[in-house]
Formats: structure tokens, C-alpha cells, sequence
């Protein structure tokens, strides 16, 4: 709670490079599992992959042992019988048994006491799911490409690179959970969750952004390793990355209770498990995946390299948050604060500033960057 | 500094019109989002050709035949789309959804039927069709009008200047005994476009129904016509039935055949081709199958035609037409000029271009479709489970909603309240293009695309979120509202181009290089987040700048959701550790 409220205030400090280390290693064996998984079990693959038929339609309290029988007496035993939602019922057959499709419909109308119109049929052919599959690859590999471009020329390849290796991590994750969990895999799911892949980057982007901000910010940039310089931006937005990610989260959890678990709207649910999977696996590889990637690259860099050793063989270089926005803060020229200031006080509570400035070690000697002068202090 | 003020509230007042101009289209027009077959029940195919390798123009042909068998149906609404190798039609909202499953699998019939009368389109009549004054006009012609340049060939049924003289007359006389002086003779050669008009599939059913019920009136004795609906069934082969010349690469209409029952069928062709004659224009030259159900049957239609005076196959001045009809329409009704062909050395002949002749060979040769065609997924969507989907993704959406908006305003307070007010503008734009481009370019409405726009609840209120964080934090560090609005907003602009950027990347590419119904959901993702790019700048930054520099603000900054405004110009506040 006490973190929470800290966050709030924007007085979080977290040291995300002892972070990074463990959500490496978790994301390790996470995708280990994931793939033994995926070797192992396989996923289950909805009809759109195998080929077959499926019937589907309302039928409020036939049971799947009910149906499992009309299906028996129809001879396609081995049909797969399932009730989705509360009152959905859904059969589905191999492509052999196609030619029964109309029956079982008439028999799973009968049971429900309903026309044989009212139950949905959906036919697929046995190569149907390789087309899927086929694009599906084609497009992530396209979007993949995209992406690294994009972002190598709007921020750099490196943070590209860090933001793709995370969207790769967070596919693997995702199939690991639709593997483990042997949710079933459709088409839906499919474009559905690479979709959400490009806006999962959001949360990505609101960092690197960031880091790349206080980097143009030669009071933080020289007394900082990249390091700590990301832990720092990091620390910064995190309160914009949680919200960012609640925010999108909640509507598709409305639609995961909402649609699917009162309503029974099959289409529904498997599209926001899918994006459900996408948006956490994303929000959580921005933090834990691209970050240290892009750092571990960064501190490769001679330049940084070299800052590093500087500030370790000098006084300590580290910053507190505060000490350190009060440093970006002093570069900037303060008159318009007093000149904007309002008469009023603010609502005086419990909440003060710490001493502006002066709270750090050195004062900085640069007069920082004249386009975008921002400042970040500290109160309450 | 003004101007600068002046511009900012111009995209407010921008923003603004827009949204009430979309809304009042949509109270006002009766155009509504076009539902998809998932929502209100349906039939949908995926049909992928059997040879990969086959070139995007045959695909493209298919697709036009596919269309217009559809149309054929009577449901306007059906939607056949090429993606990638693959042709996706759906036709939501059919009611016999098994039956139109039928017809679009099917392979076509081909029939070769007698004309009894030939009613050419006009073109500055069709406009009328659905008129009561009379206005249709719908001559016959003398079917000997089709004047053939090969003796021992077969005339084509395309010649001009059908209604010269006679456009703003009604139907003349009943039957195809014409008399022939009402149009003077026409060169065989003439383009074809000069009588073709534009039909949408209803005015052409409704024209068809207006001949039948003509030709029933005025002859006395109704002829067993059968409706649109039944030309489909095959029993219809026995009937008398009316049906359009379509122009094969425009989809006119260009002439409405009174044809008689059904002589030679498309099974007795073998094939067909193309060729160039010895005066070097274009002609068709079926090829038979051998023996009874081949060239014997076509000879004995044949002589019928040919001699005129048979009733099965009237000639008013001479030999009569036989139309080659596929899919019920007629491809080419040309005039039987001998008596007994040999099986291979036909020849159509006449007003043929290179292309609309290898049209016609293809269509003999293959049927229908210039391809084969597999169905790779077909789905009947029942209505019923349609409306489900489509409550429960309204419910889901609305509950989205408010559950979003109860954070933003807890958190943000009043800028949550503006948050959601962004939201309910790019609402009224969104629903307006949903109306829009559903009633008139037929995009649909799909359960994906529903998912899609409630996800883009979360896209659009991040731009709200980063925006605000970055006040915060501006504000916090110890400047005035008023002096981090803008500043803020640049440095959040920058961050929001960015990731939206992405994410439009994203849905673009997954839009163009899937398959598949479920593009919806990254079309109208895509579409929702560059509606927030738009509200953003012209809605977000002036109404935040204007909120924020009220008195209220100043005085009850958390009211705004905003940290208290330090004060930094007197170092009088105490310190005190939290």
C-alpha cells in the first residue's frame, strides 16, 4: 500500500537493474516452459486448423452427456461435445462426417427444441488452417520488420531491436499459455493477439521515449551510467505504464466477464483471452524484457563504457530520483515558475517540497537544453 | 502568442463541428452501420482456387461471377471480396442461408435456349423503371434484326441502335413478330455500349417482373413464367423464363430475353475458343461432344432454329436465335444460320472485341468461373446466436465503458471527466463512418470489429494517461499549471506519435496481409487510433489548456487530478517529510 501510495506521488525509487536480472531469469523459464510445452502437449487447435465441421447454438439445458448420445445414435460417436458459456452448445466433427452436418443439426435442434436454422454451421476445408497459419507468419514477420524499422528511425535500432526481442518473448510466452493451459487456438485468437502486439508496444515506447529525453539532458547524462539513467526513466513513467495498461486492460476484462461469461458469446471470449495474454505479456516485457536488452547493448557502447568508469573511479556517481530531477530541474530558468505562480497557496496538508536544487552534491554547472526545458521536482 | 491561442481553439472548434456534424448524420440519414454475418446471421465462403499458381485477372473474373450470381439471389447486400489467392463472400442477412450456400458452390448451367423476344435496355428509360407512368420502355425487336456477317456462321446477338426512335414509347406490341420498320437495319459491327445502361440488381428484378407482367397482359394468355427466384432451380429448364444480356466486364444489362425451354444443355459442349476470322475480326468457335448428347442434340436445335417457322424457335424474317444462357444470363443469342453443323467447325461470329471473345470461349469452356474453385470454409451464422454476439459485445462494450470511466475520474478527476468526453466525440465520428461507409461501401460490422473498437477504448484514454502523467510530473517538479500545458503536451505529443504510430503500423499490416473475417478488429483498432491522433491534438490539448486555467484549477488543483502547485517563489513552506 505503502508502495502504491508512493508511486502515486511519484517518490517511487525502485531499483529496476536488481529487477531486470530476475525478470530476465523469469522470462527465461518462463519460455523454457513455454516451449517444452508447446513440444510436448502441442496446442489445441480449434477446427479452422484441422479441418471439419462445427455446430453451434443455443440449447438452454441440454447436457453434453444429452447431446453426446444424439450424436451416437447418429453414428459420429466421435464427435467433440462442449457447452460454452451457460447455454451454448457446440459440436464439432472431422471433415469425414460432413456429410452428416445436416442431421446433426436437426439432432441438436430437436434436443433444444429449436429450428435446425437457429444452430450456426461452420465448414472448413483441411487446408484452411495453413492458410491462416501461413499469413498470420507472413504478418508477424512483416510487422516485426516494420516495427524495427519504425523505431530505429524515430528513437534508434537498438531500443528497435530491445522492443522486438520483446514482442518475440511475448509471443512465445502467449503460445506457452495457450499451450499450457490447452486454451483453444482459432483464427480470431490469432489476429486478435498479433494485433495487440503493436499496441502492446506502447507501454515500450512511453520508456524509451523517456530514457531518451533524459538523455538529451546533460546535467542527468554525465553523472549517470546508462543504467541507472534507465532505472531512473523507468521509475518516472511507471505510474503512466500502470495506468496505460489498466486503462486497456479493464474494457477487455469487461468483455472477458461481460460477453463471455454472462452472455455466452463464444467469438467474445476467445478474442479477449487472447488479448488479455497480449496485453500482460506486453506490459510486462516492456519492463522486464526490452529495458535491459536495450541496456545491455547501451553499456556495451565505448561512450558509456567510459562514463561508467569515470563515475566509478570518481565520487560515486549515483542519483537519488529526486536529487536527479532537481538537477534537470535547475537547468531550466525558474522565472516562469515565479511569474506563473498563483497568489494562493496551494492546499498546504502534510505536503511540502524538499529545497530545490541545493539538495544535490554538485551543483550543475550546464544550462540544459533550451527547446524543451522540463523540470521534475519533488513535493508533498 | 495570439495566433498561436486563436489556432488552438480552431482545432477545438473543429473538433467540435465535425463531431456534431457526424452526429447529426447519423440522426438524420437513414444510413446504419451494416451489420456482419456474425451478427445478424449469414452465410459466408472462403473459396481458394485449386491451382495456386492462377493470375489475378481470372481470380478477379471469378470474383465478378461469383458477384453477380449472388446478385442474382436478390440480396443486394452480398459482399465478395478477393483477398490475397483466396475470395471471401459473405452475404449476411439471407434467409434461406443453405440455399445461397448452394448457389455460390454450385457449377454453373449452361443452357441453350430459343428466344421468343428480345427487350433491349435504354438507357434514358431505366431511370424510370420503378416509375407509374408508364414511362419503361421496353420494345421488342425483331429478333431478325441481328443480321449476321458469315453465312454459314452464327450472328451475334449484339447489334445497336435497338431502340432508336422508340425510347419514350411503351411496350408496343406482344410478340416477337415485330414489325420490322420500326428500327432501320443495324451494322453488326457497332459498339454493343450503345444501348447498355446501368441496373442495380433491384431495378433488373424489378424491370424483369414488369416485362413478365407486360407480356402476360398484353398476350392474354399468361405464359408460364417463372420468378427470379426459381431460375435457380432446375425444373425451371421446361419454362419460359426471362433473362438479362449482361455486359460481362461492366455488369450492364443490355438486353432482357424472353427465352423458351431449355434445347441443348451446356453439357453437350466439350469445349471452346477463340480465334480470329479471315476478314480478322474476333470470333467463338464452341466444339461439341460427339453423338446424341452432343452435336446431334445442337443440330436438332439447330434445325428448328434455322427454319424460322417453328414455334419452339420463332424466326420473324428468317432463321431464329439461339441464346447460350449461363448463370441466367444470356452470354450471346446468336441467330442460327444453318441447319447442321459438324462438331467442330462452329463458328460465333460478329460484334466480338478480343477480349469479350475469349470472355465467351472461357465461360463455355469452364462454366461459369475461369477457375476452379474450392470452398476452403463455408459458415451459416444462425440469426439468433448473431444477436447474441452482438448484445453481448454491446453490453461488454458499455460496461468497458463505465468501468474506464469510473478509473480516469477517480484518478484524474475533472481531466477524467474531459477524458471521457474526448471519448464520447470520437464515439459520435466513429458511429458516423460506421453509418457511412456500411450503407455505401458496404464495409460491415463485424463481432471482431465490435472488439476492436472496445479495445480502442484503452488506445485512445493512453493518450489521456501519458498526457497527464507528464503534467503531473511537470507540475510536481515545481512549475504552474498554466506554465507545463504546453511544454507537457509537447513532450506527451511526441511520445503519442510515437506509439500510436506503432500500433497503426501494426493493425495496417495485419489488415492487408491476413485473411479472413477477423481483419475487422484491426481495421477499426487501426481506425480508432488515428481518430485519436485527431482528438488529441484538436480536442485534448486547447480543452485541457482551458480547464486548467480557470480559477477553479488554480485554487483546487486536485480537483483536476493534479498535484498541488508548489511554491517555489517564496522558500517559506516548511519542510516536512511525508
Amino acid at each position: 500500500m505503502r508502495a502504491l501510495r508512493r508511486i502515486y506521488r511519484g517518490e517511487n525509487e525502485i531499483d529496476f537493474a536488481r529487477w531486470w536480472k530476475r525478470g530476465l531469469t523469469l522470462s527465461a523459464v518462463l519460455i523454457v516452459i513455454s516451449l517444452l510445452s508447446l513440444f510436448t502437449r502441442g496446442l489445441n487447435l480449434g477446427i479452422d486448423f484441422e479441418g471439419g465441421v462445427s455446430i453451434e447454438g443455443k440449447a438452454p439445458g441440454v447436457s453434453v452427456s444429452q447431446a453426446q448420445g444424439a450424436m451416437d445414435n447418429l453414428g459420429v460417436g466421435a464427435a467433440k461435445v462442449q457447452v460454452i458459456g451457460t447455454d451454448t452448445l457446440r459440436v464439432q466433427v472431422t471433415s469425414d462426417q460432413e456429410p452428416k452436418r445436416d442431421d446433426i443439426r436437426q439432432a441438436l435442434a430437436d434436443l433444444a427444441g429449436t429450428q435446425a436454422s437457429d444452430f450456426s454451421v461452420s465448414t472448413v476445408g483441411p487446408s484452411w488452417g495453413q492458410e491462416i497459419t501461413h499469413s498470420a507468419e507472413r504478418a508477424l514477420v512483416f510487422f516485426l520488420l516494420a516495427i524495427l524499422l519504425y523505431l530505429s528511425i524515430r528513437l534508434e535500432w537498438k531500443m528497435a531491436l530491445g522492443a522486438v526481442l520483446a514482442m518475440i518473448h511475448d509471443v512465445i510466452i502467449s503460445v506457452g499459455v495457450y499451450s499450457v493451459l490447452q486454451l483453444e487456438v482459432t483464427p480470431p485468437t490469432v489476429i486478435a493477439f498479433l494485433t495487440i502486439l503493436g499496441y502492446s508496444i506502447y507501454d515500450t515506447i512511453v520508456v524509451f521515449d523517456k530514457v531518451k529525453e533524459n538523455q538529451a539532458r546533460p546535467p542527468i547524462a554525465t553523472r549517470l551510467t546508462y543504467t541507472e539513467l534507465s532505472s531512473l526513466s523507468m521509475n518516472e513513467v511507471l505510474l503512466r505504464s500502470i495506468n496505460t495498461s489498466i486503462v486497456a486492460i479493464l474494457p477487455v476484462i469487461s468483455m472477458l466477464m461481460v460477453g463471455a461469461g454472462i452472455l455466452g458469446a463464444v467469438t467474445l471470449e476467445e478474442f479477449s483471452i487472447a488479448l488479455l495474454v497480449g496485453m500482460l505479456s506486453g506490459a510486462y516485457s516492456s519492463i522486464f524484457v526490452a529495458m535491459p536488452i536495450v541496456v545491455w547493448l547501451k553499456e556495451r557502447e565505448p561512450r558509456n563504457a567510459a562514463l561508467r568508469e569515470r563515475l566509478a573511479s570518481g565520487k560515486g556517481g549515483s542519483l537519488s530520483r529526486s536529487q536527479a530531477e532537481a538537477l534537470s530541474l535547475s537547468g531550466s530558468p525558474s522565472s516562469t515558475l515565479v511569474a506563473g505562480s498563483p497568489a494562493k497557496a496551494p492546499s498546504t496538508g502534510a505536503t511540502t517540497t524538499l529545497a530545490r536544487g541545493g539538495t544535490s552534491p554538485t551543483a550543475p554547472t550546464t544550462t540544459a537544453i533550451p527547446p524543451r526545458p522540463r523540470k521534475k521536482g519533488k513535493r508533498r | 502568442m495570439a495566433s498561436r491561442k486563436r489556432r488552438r481553439s480552431n482545432t477545438l472548434i473543429f473538433i467540435l463541428i465535425a463531431a456534431v456534424v457526424c452526429l447529426l448524420y447519423s440522426v438524420l440519414s437513414n444510413d446504419r452501420p451494416f451489420l456482419g454475418l456474425d451478427l445478424q446471421g449469414g452465410v459466408s465462403v472462403v473459396l481458394q482456387p485449386q491451382d495456386p499458381s492462377v493470375s489475378k485477372d481470372s481470380l478477379d473474373q471469378a470474383k465478378q461471377i461469383i458477384n453477380r450470381r449472388i446478385n442474382g439471389l436478390g440480396v443486394a447486400e452480398a459482399n465478395v471480396t478477393l483477398q490475397g489467392s483466396t475470395i471471401l463472400v459473405e452475404i449476411p442477412g439471407v434467409k434461406d442461408r443453405d440455399r445461397a450456400l448452394k448457389v455460390i458452390g454450385q457449377t454453373a448451367q449452361l443452357q441453350f435456349r430459343p428466344v421468343l423476344a428480345e427487350y433491349p435496355v435504354s438507357t434514358a428509360n431505366t431511370t424510370d423503371t420503378t416509375g407509374t407512368d408508364g414511362g419503361t420502355s421496353i420494345p421488342p425487336v425483331d429478333p431478325s434484326q441481328s443480321t449476321s456477317t458469315s453465312q454459314q456462321g452464327l450472328a451475334p446477338s449484339r447489334e445497336s441502335g435497338l431502340v432508336e426512335g422508340e425510347s419514350a414509347a411503351g411496350l408496343q406490341t406482344t410478340g416477337p413478330t415485330a414489325t420490322p420498320t420500326t428500327a432501320a437495319p443495324t451494322a453488326p459491327t457497332a459498339a454493343p455500349t450503345a444501348s447498355t445502361s446501368t441496373l442495380d440488381p433491384a431495378a433488373q428484378a424489378a424491370l424483369q417482373q414488369q416485362v413478365q407482367s407486360q407480356i402476360a397482359a398484353q398476350s392474354g394468355t399468361p405464359p408460364p413464367l417463372t420468378s427470379d427466384e426459381d431460375l435457380a432451380k432446375p425444373d425451371s429448364k421446361n419454362q419460359v423464363v426471362v433473362v438479362p444480356e449482361v455486359d460481362r466486364k461492366t455488369g450492364d444489362t443490355t438486353a432482357i430475353f424472353k427465352l423458351g425451354p431449355v434445347l441443348v444443355e451446356g453439357t453437350a459442349l466439350d469445349t471452346a475458343s477463340a480465334s480470329i476470322d479471315d476478314t480478322g475480326k474476333w470470333q467463338v468457335n464452341p466444339v461439341f461432344k460427339d453423338g446424341k448428347d452432343g452435336i446431334d442434340a445442337f443440330n436438332a436445335a439447330a434445325a428448328k432454329c434455322n427454319a424460322g417457322s417453328d414455334p419452339t424457335c420463332p424466326g420473324t424474317a428468317g432463321p431464329g436465335r439461339l441464346a447460350v444462357v449461363l448463370d441466367n444470363e444470356v452470354l450471346t443469342a446468336p441467330t442460327i444460320n444453318s441447319a447442321n453443323f459438324q462438331r467442330d467447325s462452329i463458328k460465333i461470329s460478329g460484334s466480338f472485341d478480343e477480349k469479350s471473345a475469349k470472355d465467351v470461349a472461357l465461360a463455355l469452356k469452364y462454366g461459369a468461373l475461369p477457375v476452379v474453385l474450392v470452398a476452403q470454409q463455408s459458415q451459416i451464422v444462425s440469426a439468433t446466436l448473431g444477436q447474441d454476439a452482438l448484445h453481448a459485445g454491446l453490453v461488454a462494450g458499455a460496461v468497458g465503458f463505465v468501468l474506464v470511466g469510473i478509473y480516469m475520474i477517480a484518478f484524474y478527476r475533472l481531466l477524467g471527466v474531459l477524458a471521457m468526453l474526448k471519448l464520447l466525440i470520437e464515439a459520435s465520428i466513429l458511429w458516423a463512418l460506421l453509418c457511412y461507409m456500411g450503407a455505401h461501401i458496404g464495409l460491415a460490422l463485424t463481432l471482431a470489429g465490435i472488439t476492436g473498437i472496445i479495445v480502442s477504448i484503452g488506445v485512445s484514454l493512453d493518450s489521456n494517461v501519458v498526457y497527464y502523467e507528464h503534467l503531473k510530473e511537470d507540475v510536481r517538479a515545481g512549475r504552474t499549471v498554466r506554465a507545463a500545458i504546453d511544454q507537457s503536451f509537447a513532450s506527451a505529443w511526441s511520445t503519442i506519435l510515437a506509439a500510436d504510430g506503432a500500433s497503426i503500423i501494426g493493425a495496417a499490416l495485419l489488415y492487408f496481409l491476413t485473411i479472413g473475417a477477423v481483419r475487422g478488429f484491426a481495421l477499426f483498432l487501426g481506425l480508432s487510433t488515428l481518430l485519436d491522433l485527431a482528438t488529441s491534438y484538436c480536442y485534448m490539448r486547447p480543452v485541457v489548456r482551458w480547464a486548467t486555467s480557470s480559477q477553479r484549477c488554480m485554487g483546487h488543483p486536485h480537483q483536476f487530478g493534479l498535484p498541488a502547485t508548489p511554491v517555489v517563489a517564496t522558500s517559506t513552506s516548511a519542510k516536512v517529510s511525508v
